[in-house]
């Protein structure tokens, strides 16, 4: 390496600090642009915890053209882009008798549609989730099936549901009834993922790692089958999941051996720990779901823009309450207002996607024609825990925006989960407690 | 157990008088296997004791606790058929807790003499029925991981970072049923085991890499820039340093390497990286370990830091005087190896509306800049125990030497020849193409993923019977101890001890307890037992109201953590009391934090031994900053919190579950601020709640002497604080002083409660009924000598749970 050509790769370095800029990810992705018609299809979810205020959620009217409600105004430039669809319930987040714990079964149902397990032990008990099902039939030819993306570390002891292990409400999908997935929350994580060991970009040094990986897992996998034998049922199953695992890593791995990236050593910084600001973070994982989706790494995103049951403060945009006590706000008129001012500021974030998902090119068109978007919380008004009266906004995939859809009062949630999924290819014709599919999705 | 019960049973039963008592019938039956010690006691007496003081609530009728004594067959004892039951009514009322107090109580004879049966009863089931419970395979969690790869490679780095974080049951992270695999976490680890991997063998990428610490500070708050603080901010900068921070860096290759800073511009939100607060300085650095920090020096006026600025935004005060030059110094394991000059102040055009000292945001380390000589780390010392090429190896028997050696260890047994023939296959196929020293890299990274090492192995012995109970080897103990004190792999000695089977004789196990107690390793329990049973975990992630208590910063946050974790280092250490646990007369503080509580004489950064008196209001975990607020909300404390935190983690009595659609607590009523008490008070006029607020609500409130971060305090808006309670019993307490009399009263209930907790820890599961009987038996032992903690982890480590296996079912 000579003097200069490390010159200036500091000085590149310097320039970029901490954030990856989108020109930077743009020499990553594969070069040829898909053809319009043969571009694949994708999904995004984007997740808010707490409920909303749901009295300035909720537009008044209905129909294309509606009035804008307060907590949608931060999405006014792109109403085109979007539809609320009201009056939709989980009725399997409901208590069915097994007492208090609502964000830890809304939270559980949100992408389930199921009866979540009551416990706080190791028998957890969900559903598979619309993202994995996706995942299984539009994700099984790209690098990552899916990818679960979270602002919010895994919350951690003593501080979750009444009665609900905390796995309930850190993420939103689940690969069987028992696994769930966990979210990832640091940029460099993610990265990390999408281009494997940052340390070694250059292709010689990515083909003897992809080599030597392979043959690790071909020793590991006849290593587990010789010791498999001697276990008994239970332990044989926790083999197995490590088995399926590698299995999945392997298909990973010989897959990316198919998929040449060009990756450019000198450009490249990964930003470090979390960012410190709640916009700067969601907006680093925005650059890097639309960079997975753009690359075709992957087909199914989520993001929880919290985990369920956050106590985030947001004294940035003058709100330095507790969020989940403010959604308890016992109809005091400061409180909604911090609350709806939190509801805004994760609209903006919502809005962000939309934009970077429609000025992203696709083909001929956008990455927002070719994904559809699901964004919302898991209840309706936050006060009262409600789960039959959620918050819908859908957008992209070829879904007509500007309308407020008021669907009949508490029409299953998993009606439109169906129509998504069958929009996007899925054979599906019921999922959780749907009745029909929610054919008003696509006008 | 008891099912719910069909109402045409209930409506078909009628009244209660007359009718035979069923268990009865089993009198005769349960009397012939009887024992010794219940003899005295019979059965029928038994049945009178509970017909009399039980029978009124826990009838078919009444069915309260969802329990009628009608079906209970007193019998079952005998044969073990309803131990959770039996568990469960020998726990109230032992505790007092039944009959309620509002009920005539048994005489202290009548109830001494049940509680003798029952507990003989139950401790004589256990001995007679060896149990050691389920054991599922079990993972490392990342923390184990971690700590073993540092114990096999030598390599002091932390990659817990890099691995998903572990989900939890039971309150802890290393629990088996719980750890699962997932394709994402499989991924992390091929990923961190080849980088570790080619890091220990002297192979990492040799081309810079940049390395980036976030150095802990406060958040920009509304918009005031970050806070920077006069003080030293790590143990391993100069003691007269103040500002910036230090972090833990491994170089990867001996070189030059450039550390550089970003300082902080007072803008409002702090989140740039800018070029003008950029310093850096080259240095040179040995393969290996090393600490590497920036800091200020402490040794200036006044003038460094540029007046507070106020007001709204659109009226900042600019600065009067130009920016003085700062010596800021760069910082290798504690030596000051160069320095810059900084101005005093940066005022960015989106400046901020407070101005702080100078100070450190983030360091960066890039580098090898360049590669001067390969050094041998420790690593490599541990790993190439032979050289290839000299006789009498050959690289093939250098390298099978190497990899079953470290094999050996990972693995926590002897090899097979079919182990050492996989990873040699692996070694094989890459040295071939890369070398000798990338062959012995991969067969590390395949070790380290290999399911021998990433889950604990226990065999059973040929042709048991699903149910057999067997002692474990002595290998698979060593396993186990070492998982349980360490978090980690056992090392050569107790290996040798255990391969040869010397590792469980009495002496020899004492001894080797002792030398892993004393091994710095064992500060692991502090980090993942104390930091779990305690919720120290969540200090870090918990955020006070900036308003109500501007003092909640990092050095606080810290200097709290630190006290909780030397408190609890120092009773592993000298083996304390565990009662120290509830009352003691000394904590561990800095300047800072004995500031917070309003101690004098106790100057410094550095945490310390200081003695307390009762005048001081600390001393024991419930006088300790850290858990009065990770017990609290942001902006108030909460006595429910409180109450239920003693309640699951020192009496080992949690709360049932809240009813459902339970209402909040009404904070004002009539314009009028209500204080907790007033606000319980109305909250427990409901039935559905006075039946557990009873229990928490007077634990907490003799805390409410503290506020939401741990201060001593006499007035809660505008009222002045009653920390006065009654226990359901109609014990009267006051404050911390008096709370501490009633834990200590139920000491034995506390160190149930705490060795519950440890077991549950060391053996990576829930505890069932039947394990009831080894913790009292453990917990009996370490009473005759005040309850010291190394009793009850030697009680632990002895224990048939700790030491047997059942033949799980095929």
């Amino acid at each position: 390496m000579t003097d200069s050509t490390q010159i200036n790769r500091r000085s590149l370095l310097r320039g970029l600090g901490v954030a990856i800029t989108l020109p930077v990810m743009e020499s990553l992705l594969p070069k040829p642009a898909l053809a319009y018609e043969n571009r694949p299809k994708r999904m995004s979810v984007f997740y808010t915890p707490n409920g909303m205020r749901m009295q300035r959620f909720t537009p008044q009217e209905t129909g294309r053209d509606y009035t804008l409600s307060p907590i949608l105004q931060p999405l006014a430039k792109h109403r085109d882009k979007f539809t609320v669809i009201s009056g939709l319930a989980h009725y399997n987040a409901s208590a069915l008798g097994d007492g208090p714990g609502s964000h830890g079964r809304s939270c559980a149902a949100y992408l389930t549609g199921a009866h979540p397990k009551r416990t706080e032990g190791s028998d957890l008990y969900c559903g598979i989730s619309m993202d994995q099902l996706l995942a299984n039939h539009i994700g099984k030819d790209s690098l990552f099936p899916s990818l679960e993306l979270g602002i919010e570390p895994p919350s951690l002891l003593g501080s979750c549901d009444v009665g609900y292990s905390c796995t309930y409400t850190n993420t939103l999908s689940w690969r069987s009834p028992t696994s769930p997935l966990p979210v990832s929350v640091k940029p460099q994580d993610v990265f990390e993922r999408l281009f494997g060991d940052a340390s070694a970009v250059d292709e010689a040094a990515r083909a003897a790692q992809t080599a030597r990986k392979a043959s690790i897992l071909d020793f590991v996998l006849a290593d587990s089958q010789r010791l498999n034998p001697k276990l008994g049922a239970n332990d044989r199953r926790k083999l197995e999941e490590y088995l399926d695992s590698i299995r999945s890593v392997e298909k990973r791995i010989q897959k990316a051996s198919q998929q040449s990236l060009d990756i450019n050593a000198d450009v490249i910084t990964l930003p470090a720990g979390l960012p410190d600001s709640f916009e700067e973070h969601v907006r680093l994982m925005t650059e890097l779901q639309i960079l997975a989706l753009q690359s075709d790494m992957t087909r199914v995103v989520t993001l929880m823009a919290g985990r369920e049951l956050s106590n985030r403060a947001y004294p940035e945009i003058g709100v330095p309450d507790a969020h989940h006590s403010l959604s308890h706000h016992g109809y005091d008129p400061e409180k909604i207002d911090k609350l709806v001012k939190i509801n805004q500021y994760h609209m903006q974030q919502f809005g962000y996607l939309l934009e970077r998902l429609a000025t992203t090119p696709d083909g001929e068109g956008s990455l927002l024609d070719s994904t559809l978007v699901l964004g919302g919380a898991s209840l309706g008004e936050s006060n009262e825990h409600d789960n039959m009266d959620l918050p819908v906004l859908v957008a992209g995939g070829g879904v007509p925006g500007n309308r407020h859809i008021a669907m009949p009062k508490h029409t299953p949630m998993c009606n439109l989960m169906l129509a998504m999924m069958q929009q996007l290819g899925v054979p599906a014709e019921s999922f959780g407690d749907s009745t029909q599919p929610l054919t008003q999705l696509m006008g | 157990m008891i099912k719910p019960r069909s109402n045409e049973r209930f409506l078909a039963k009628g009244g209660r008088n007359g009718r035979p008592i069923r268990w009865a019938k089993s009198l005769v039956a349960g009397l012939v296997v009887l024992t010794a010690q219940a003899q005295a006691y019979d059965l029928s007496q038994a049945g009178e004791f509970l017909q009399e003081h039980c029978s009124r609530c826990h009838n078919d009728e009444r069915y309260s606790g969802n329990w009628s004594l009608e079906e209970f067959d007193l019998a079952s004892l005998a044969k073990g058929d309803e131990l959770a039951r039996w568990e469960s009514i020998l726990r109230v009322t032992q505790r007092g807790e039944m009959p309620p107090a509002s009920r005539p109580q048994p005489e202290e004879a009548e109830l001494a003499d049940f509680l003798g049966w029952l507990t003989g009863g139950l401790d004589d089931y256990a001995a007679a029925h060896p149990n050691p419970g389920r054991a599922t395979l079990r993972r490392l969690n990342r923390t184990e991981y971690n700590n073993a790869i540092r114990d096999l490679l030598a390599l002091d780095i932390d990659i817990r970072e890099q691995l998903p974080t572990d989900d939890t049951g039971y309150g802890f992270d290393n629990i088996a049923d719980v750890l699962s695999v997932s394709p994402t976490l499989m991924d992390r680890y091929l990923a961190v085991a080849g980088k570790v991997s080619r890091l220990a063998a002297g192979l990492a990428p040799q081309q810079p890499y940049t390395t980036t610490f976030q150095l802990p500070k406060d958040g920009s708050i509304l918009n005031q820039g970050v806070p920077a603080f006069d003080e030293r901010m790590s143990n391993n900068l100069p003691l007269n340093s103040r500002g910036g921070g230090a972090f833990k860096f491994y170089a990867p290759y001996t070189g030059e390497y450039e550390i550089s800073g970003y300082l902080n511009a007072n803008t409002n939100n702090e989140t740039d990286r800018l070029e003008q607060n950029r310093v850096s300085h080259s240095v040179h650095l040995s393969a290996g370990p090393h600490t590497l920090g920036m800091a200020f020096r402490r040794d200036l006026s006044l003038d460094e830091s540029v007046q507070t600025l106020h007001n709204t935004t659109d009226i900042v005060v600019l600065p009067l005087h130009q920016p003085t030059m700062l010596t800021l110094d760069f910082i290798v394991d504690g030596e000051r190896v160069g320095d810059t000059q900084v101005p005093s102040y940066y005022m960015s055009p989106r400046y901020a509306q407070n101005n702080f000292p100078r100070d450190v945001l983030q360091i960066d380390v890039e580098g090898p800049v360049s590669i001067v000589a390969e050094g041998e780390t420790p690593s490599q010392k541990k790993i190439f125990q032979c050289q290839p090429r000299i006789w009498p190896f050959t690289a093939q028997r250098c390298a099978s030497s190497i990899i079953s050696t470290l094999a050996n260890q990972a693995y926590r047994r002897s090899l097979d020849d079919a182990d050492l023939a996989g990873l040699m296959g692996v070694y094989n196929t890459v040295a071939e193409a890369e070398g000798f020293e990338a062959g012995v890299a991969a067969a590390i990274q395949a070790i380290l993923v290999s399911p021998s090492f990433l889950f604990l192995y226990e065999h059973d012995p040929a042709d048991s019977a699903p149910g057999f109970v067997h002692s474990i080897s002595d290998t698979e103990f060593a396993a186990r101890l070492a998982l349980f004190i360490w978090s980690s792999l056992p090392d050569e000695e107790l290996l040798q001890l255990a391969q040869s089977n010397q590792l469980r004789k009495p002496g020899v196990l004492q001894n080797q307890l002792t030398r892993m107690l004393d091994d710095p390793k064992a500060r692991a329990l502090t980090e993942n037992f104390a930091g779990q049973w305690l919720y120290l975990r969540n200090l870090e992630f918990h955020r006070a109201d900036v308003v109500a208590y501007p003092d909640f910063d990092v050095p606080l946050r810290q200097a709290m953590l630190g006290e909780s974790e030397e408190f609890f280092n120092y009773i592993v250490q000298q083996d304390r009391s565990v009662l120290d646990f509830l009352a003691s007369n000394y904590t561990f503080l800095n300047e800072r934090l004995a500031k917070h509580y309003g101690i004098d004489g106790v100057s410094g950064p550095a945490l310390r031994k200081v003695n307390l008196t009762p005048q001081n209001n600390r001393g024991g975990l419930l006088g300790q900053g850290s858990i009065l607020t990770v017990t609290s909300y942001g902006n108030h404390t909460s006595v429910v919190k409180r109450g239920k935190w003693i309640l699951d983690n020192l009496l080992a009595a949690p709360p049932p579950p809240p009813p459902p659609d339970v209402p909040a607590l009404v904070a004002k009523q009539g314009g009028k601020h209500l204080t907790q008490r007033e606000q319980l008070a109305l909250h427990s006029e409901d039935p559905s709640c006075s039946s557990c607020h009873v229990m928490m609500d007077p634990l907490g409130l003799a805390l409410e002497n503290f506020d939401a971060i741990g201060n001593y305090r006499s007035v809660d808006a505008g009222n002045a604080i009653d920390a006065s309670a009654t226990m359901p019993d109609g014990t009267n307490f006051d404050g911390i002083s008096g709370l501490q009399a009633v834990l200590l009263a139920r000491k034995t209930q506390f160190a149930e409660a705490f060795t519950q907790r440890l077991m549950i820890y060391a053996l990576g599961r829930g505890l069932e009924a039947y394990d009831q009987p080894k913790l009292r038996a453990i917990v009996r032992a370490a009473q005759a000598n005040d309850f010291r903690i190394r009793d009850i982890i030697y009680g632990i480590v002895t224990s048939e749970p700790f030491n047997y296996r059942r033949t799980p079912a095929a």
